[in-house]
């Protein structure tokens, strides 16, 4: 605290400064432990971000530049080489084009058949809550490891599935041998769990004004007609929020193509999703530094695609906001 | 309304009853790769023990300083019994010790332990195999026992030299030898009388294997050769039937320059499957790889004959029910062989790591596990057939047949077999993984690629990855 003296002849003022008593806190000082209490409070939070992602992601990335053995205790600095030798591996290719199969097959049926069944529970008759439930239970249990293996079982060659084609007469195959049909029975589960975009599809369709369909009919539009010019623009928000959502999924998912293929990717590599093979390098042939470096290309990858699709957002998502306010 | 705010609620209530019932986290939350080896059973494999990830103690006695040991292997359900009782009986007699322990299946074991060695905290005592022990070791993974052995605390003073050497990697003893293996053929006895075909001779070849399995095929209807005949050993063991081996003594590069021979054999498992004499390779991939024994078709009568090794067949016969009857007898060997394609090998081994605080309690219960009679009535041989000439006789009058077969069947190759070859090089697993199988095995027996073609291209493969430094 300061304390005027004297004040000379021009006004110059002459200032004691005493210092301050301890227990007057500084502006700074009150600051700090007004947001010590917020600390605290995200402090659990805090210490499980840093150790299990912040600080794993940044040694991933130190990682995909050496030639990291899970056994050994040396490290050696390899630059790029990971890179080019993922270039020039034939099963990375094989990888890549196992998942971008299973994504852009997966991934639009997935949400077909969730905004198909939303529609068509979007419905106050009796019962709809139990096919409601029903119809997103799956996706609950879906990623799980039990539901894969339960797949697995289904499709196998003495399984319930070959057993009703057989008991139809009709051709009985090894699902899970074929290298034409193994993959489409992991597309088949993750479209089975369409239930978690279907629940967001029905909330989108319940928002939908009513009398948006009323004044179309009166105008004599047919159903089709209402869905593409009233639901598809309406519901374009929640159908890009899902398009990012399971497109994320489908480069990245995991459980199934493992407990599927048995972890071997087989037959003929037609199953080895990417992270699929990620695992067998980093986990398996213990070659860390190489599974780290495809970690981050696929981390590019996926930003790319996201970017992609947020970049072309603009010209079909329509917001309501935004047609409120040209009106 | 009414009604439907009652279904509601029913509706509500099975999905959070399914919610509790569920584990899984939401699919935009990628779980740690690390998560899912250890939660994921080995598919379609119902006897074998999930990875367990919950290790189990047996108590410990309050007196003397207490040591704790961490014992870990892999195994059918049967083989974890048995080594369960021992590790208790252990515990009886050395009540300061007490041993946590821990079992996977086969495929999860090497994931798990490579896992616990990035975090250094392996444990103490733990099974190798022949295939891994030079790369463990390469890494200073494991302890050398010989100065146990020399003191006494392992004794190995009846066992024959040649059942420990398989452990020794320059001249130091890093992993003891569980009991003798050898590849064998398991023949479905009962099946070859039904079509009146006799037994082969130990010394019979391919050409008498593909004669004997079609012929089987036609009488009898089922599967005559069986499964896993794509096996990378296979690859390996026809060319020490020449005298060479699968990989070159320095594991630096392939042991043998007749690619022709390794194209018949594949040409001739083509026959075989386009006749139906042997499963097909989409069931193989479908069903045969996990390597679970009690799901062979032979066990279920579906096969006449199967490849597999010869502590296998104890858990094969079991699964089968006591009222069939099998026999084991050596691989064929090609037509102009001048050896058997069989080697007798140390099926696992037990070793100490590096980082063990009681290395000394350690050894004593490796020294248990090899000469304690009451230890060996308990264990059968189930790992192989043990070491000790003292105790393998000490168990012979309390074997059931099965086990009374596979010894009988060792005596034999150790007369008969070709003399151990040298360990797998370390890249040996990333080969047959990443190289063999996928685009060797599977591309020309799914008819996508011709062998001899598929063939060179696996020299050149592999040729590159064992050179590589």
């Amino acid at each position: 605290m300061a304390r005027v003296t004297e004040v000379g002849a021009s006004g110059e003022i002459a200032l004691e400064v005493r210092p301050r008593a301890r227990s007057v806190p500084t502006a700074r000082q009150r600051a700090w432990r007004r947001n010590l209490t917020g600390y605290l409070f995200i402090a659990p939070w805090l210490f499980a971000f840093l150790s299990f992602t912040a600080i794993p992601i940044s040694a991933s990335a130190f990682l995909a530049f050496t030639n990291y053995n899970v056994l050994s205790s040396s490290l050696n600095w390899i630059a790029f080489d990971n890179f080019s030798t993922m270039y020039q591996d034939q099963r990375f290719w094989r990888a890549v084009r196992a998942t971008f199969l299973y994504a852009f097959t997966a991934v639009p049926l997935k949400l077909i058949f969730a905004l198909g069944l939303a529609m068509l529970l979007n419905n106050a008759r009796r019962g709809v809550y139990a096919y409601r439930a029903a119809y997103y239970a799956p996706s609950i249990v879906g990623a799980s490891v039990a539901v894969a293996v339960v797949w697995r079982e289904m499709f196998g060659k003495q399984g319930p599935i070959n057993g009703v084609l057989g008991a139809l007469g009709l051709p009985v195959t090894a699902w899970l041998g074929d290298p034409a049909t193994a993959i489409w029975t992991v597309i088949l589960l993750a479209v089975w769990e369409f239930g978690s975009p279907m629940l967001i599809f029905l909330a989108g369709l319940r928002q939908i004004p009513q009398e948006f369909y009323e004044a179309a009919a009166i105008d004599g539009a047919g159903v089709w007609r209402r869905f593409r010019s009233i639901t598809l623009p309406l519901l374009t928000p929640l159908i890009f929020f899902n398009l990012v959502l399971q497109m994320i999924f489908g480069f990245t998912v995991f459980t199934a193509p493992f407990i599927i293929s048995g972890g071997s990717g087989a037959p003929l590599d037609s199953v080895l999703l990417y992270s699929l093979y990620l695992y067998q390098k980093g986990f398996r042939d213990f070659q860390m530094g190489y599974a780290a470096a495809m970690a981050w290309v696929l981390l590019l990858v996926v930003a790319c695609f996201t970017a992609l699709i947020f970049r072309s957002s603009s010209s079909w998502v329509h917001y309501e906001a935004d047609t409120e306010a040209r009106q | 309304m009414r009604r439907d705010s009652v279904l509601g609620w029913q509706s509500l209530l099975a999905v959070v009853a399914l919610l509790v019932a569920a584990c899984s986290s939401p699919a935009a939350a990628p779980a740690p790769p690390a998560a899912a080896p250890t939660t994921a059973p080995a598919a379609a494999q119902p006897t074998t023990a999930p990875a367990a990830a919950q290790p189990t103690t047996a108590p410990a006695a309050a007196t003397g300083d207490k040591v704790e040991l961490r014992f870990a292997w892999w195994g059918s359900q049967d083989r974890h019994n048995r080594t369960i009782k021992v590790i208790e009986l252990f515990q009886q007699q050395h009540p300061n010790i007490s041993i946590t322990y821990e079992f996977a299946g086969f495929t999860d074991y090497f994931t798990k332990m490579a896992t616990y060695a990035t975090g250094g905290n392996l444990p103490d005592l733990m099974q190798q195999d022949y295939a891994t022990i030079t790369q463990w070791n390469a890494n200073g993974l494991l302890l050398p026992m010989d100065d146990y052995v020399n003191d006494n605390t392992i004794n190995l003073k009846d066992v024959p030299k040649g059942s420990i050497d398989g452990g020794r990697i320059n001249g130091k003893l890093i992993a003891l030898n569980l009991g003798n293996n050898s590849q064998a053929m398991m023949l479905d006895v009962d099946a070859f009388q039904k079509a009146g075909i006799p037994l082969p001779p130990t010394t019979w070849t391919w050409d008498d294997f593909e004669k004997i399995a079609t012929d089987i095929h036609t009488k009898l209807g089922i599967n005559g050769g069986g499964a896993n005949l794509d096996d990378i050993q296979m690859w390996k063991s026809l060319y020490l039937a020449y005298g060479e081996w699968g990989f070159s003594a320095d594991g630096k590069g392939l042991g043998y320059t007749d690619d022709q021979k390794f194209v018949d054999y594949l040409k001739m498992l083509m026959r075989l499957q386009d006749s139906g004499a042997i499963t097909n390779q989409q069931d193989e991939i479908a069903s045969f790889r996990a390597g679970n024994v009690e799901a062979l078709p032979i066990v279920s009568g579906k096969a006449a004959m199967q490849f597999l090794w010869s502590n296998q067949l104890v858990a094969a016969w079991t699964a089968a029910g006591d009222n069939r009857h099998f026999k084991l007898t050596m691989l064929p060997r090609p037509k102009d062989g001048k050896q058997a394609e069989n080697y007798p090998k140390p099926s696992q081994f037990i070793s100490i790591t590096k980082g063990s605080k009681h290395p000394k309690e350690a050894a004593m219960f490796i020294d248990f596990m090899t000469n304690n009679i009451d230890a060996n009535k308990i264990l059968l041989g189930e790992r192989g057939v043990p070491i000790s000439p003292v105790v393998a006789d000490a168990i012979k009058p309390l074997l059931t047949p099965a086990q009374v077969e596979t010894q009988d069947y060792l005596g034999i190759v150790s007369k008969e077999a070709s003399p151990l070859p040298p360990p797998d090089p370390a890249a040996q697993t990333n080969l047959g993984n990443n190289i063999y199988l996928p685009q060797l095995i599977d591309p020309v027996l799914l008819k996508q690629t011709p062998p001899e073609a598929a063939v060179a291209q696996y020299r050149k493969d592999a040729t590159a990855l064992l050179a590589a430094p």
